[in-house]
């Protein structure tokens, strides 16, 4: 129970921070990301953009525990994106390339072999291409 | 009935050497194309002291990082970068967390264009390029980070840390095919104020804005400056250089590369944060002026100004 007082806490301690930084985005100085946004746009910055701009990355950081992230370092992983970054892995972090595994599975293992032979690919450190 | 089946079979039965020999040809061609050589240029250079971090599992994005950063004085090893990038779900790690992890260690990465005449460029500038390949094909993909650490156009050899292997020797033509299932995807990592030689200028821009999002401001400020003075006309450049510069504390010196970007590129951004900086150094008058003109400019920014302004007339007595 305390356990579960502590997170509700935590939780809309976060939400809090994130409306306040929702409000004061409009203050002050204009940061050089919403520069180059408005270069490539020219659209106002509405909240409604910045509404999804935190959701993106809020999805991103859920995302990342899911594929086995501890949830500090999976906050610091999504704070080290930009806005735009953050869309876009909110959109493909299970289909954007993942450089990393030797994918050998058996049921391509001849054509890989093949392929690999005639240098069209690179899968096996044993093979060399044909010229 | 029957003859209207057997028409276009007859036509498909034409066509299929024709398509079977058209698609034979193409997988044969290099998808590179040939670097066009000056009279003298060097036709092989290799990095030698790039080090090197083997790696004989899932891990290949933090070697390659790892690699890339120490080769540019950043040293760093695959350990201290897993956590940082690697994706333990998928087995590997993203593109976009290959450049946010750069990041994270100092460096700014740029994604550089796709082709064989960057890389040498680049291998020429002396530096290391971290590529994504598809080792396998688009239908069983084998997705794989390498460093380009050399090349030999005579014996057609990309020369490079890969994995296991510390000096893997490739085609030309199996690199072409490799690479081209990335999209031929291609970045270099450098300490700030040092820009790679083949980067164009939007992904440059790109790289520097995602920089001074954690980076420390005066390492914005020194990459900046360097870009400024390839590109000196940009004008995100500039008002990165002075929100970089009002970051790390220096007003006067912000202040003076607002009022040029604000004058030479009129841009409402910039008259805004020039208003705002006299407005906190107490010259009141002045920020009013500037946050006018900028208002008069102002179009999506317009709600930024008109808090600006508003912010200036509280702090200023009325009729003063």
């Amino acid at each position: 129970m305390k356990r579960f007082q502590r997170t509700l806490a935590l939780v809309l301690c976060g939400s809090m921070l994130n409306l306040s930084m929702l409000q004061s985005a409009h203050a002050a100085m204009v940061s050089t990301e919403e520069v180059a946004r408005l270069a490539v746009t020219s659209a106002p910055d509405s909240g409604h953009a910045r509404l999804a701009a935190v959701l993106a990355r809020d999805n991103v950081r859920g995302e990342m525990e899911r594929l086995g992230i501890d949830p500090a370092s999976a906050q610091e992983r999504v704070a080290a994106l930009t806005d735009e970054e953050a869309a876009n892995l909110a959109d493909q972090i299970d289909k954007a390339p993942a450089g990393g595994i030797i994918e050998a599975i058996l049921f391509v293992f001849f054509v890989l072999l093949v392929t690999d032979i005639l240098g069209f690919t690179k899968v096996f450190p044993f093979t060399r291409s044909v010229r | 009935m029957l003859t209207t089946l057997i028409r276009p079979l007859r036509a498909l039965r034409r066509a299929l050497p024709a398509a079977l020999c058209a698609l034979l040809l193409a997988a044969c061609a290099t998808p590179l194309q040939p670097v066009a050589l000056a009279p003298g240029a060097p036709t092989r250079a290799e990095l030698v002291e790039t080090p090197f971090f083997s790696d004989a599992s899932h891990f290949c994005g933090p070697a390659a990082l790892a690699t890339s950063l120490s080769a540019v004085g950043l040293a760093t090893t695959p350990a201290q970068l897993v956590g940082q990038v690697f994706l333990p779900g998928r087995e590997g790690t993203l593109q976009i967390e290959m450049l946010s992890g750069a990041r994270r260690q100092g460096a700014v990465a740029m994604v550089i264009p796709g082709t064989l005449a960057a890389l040498k460029q680049e291998i020429d500038a002396g530096h290391p390029v971290v590529v994504l390949q598809n080792l396998g094909l688009s239908w069983a993909p084998s997705w794989h980070y390498a460093v380009v650490v050399g090349y030999d156009l005579e014996r057609e050899l990309l020369l490079l840390r890969s994995g296991p292997m510390r000096r893997q020797e490739m085609t030309l033509r199996t690199f072409g095919h490799t690479w081209q299932r990335s999209g031929y995807w291609a970045f270099v990592a450098l300490p700030p104020g040092r820009l790679p030689a083949s980067v164009a200028e939007p992904d440059a821009t790109r790289a520097l804005v995602a920089f001074e999002r954690n980076a420390k401001p005066a390492a914005a400020v020194t990459a900046y400056r360097a870009a400024l003075q390839r590109w000196p006309h940009n004008a995100t450049l500039a008002m990165g250089l002075g929100n970089a510069l009002y970051a790390n504390g220096d007003l006067p010196a912000a202040a003076q590369v607002f009022r040029d970007a604000a004058t030479t590129h009129r841009l409402a951004a910039a008259y805004n944060n020039l208003a705002r900086i006299l407005l906190q150094q107490g010259r009141a008058a002045e920020a009013k002026q500037a946050a006018e003109d900028g208002l008069a400019l102002a179009g999506p920014l317009r709600a930024t100004l008109l808090d600006t302004l508003r912010d200036i007339e509280v702090a200023r007595p009325s009729g003063s």
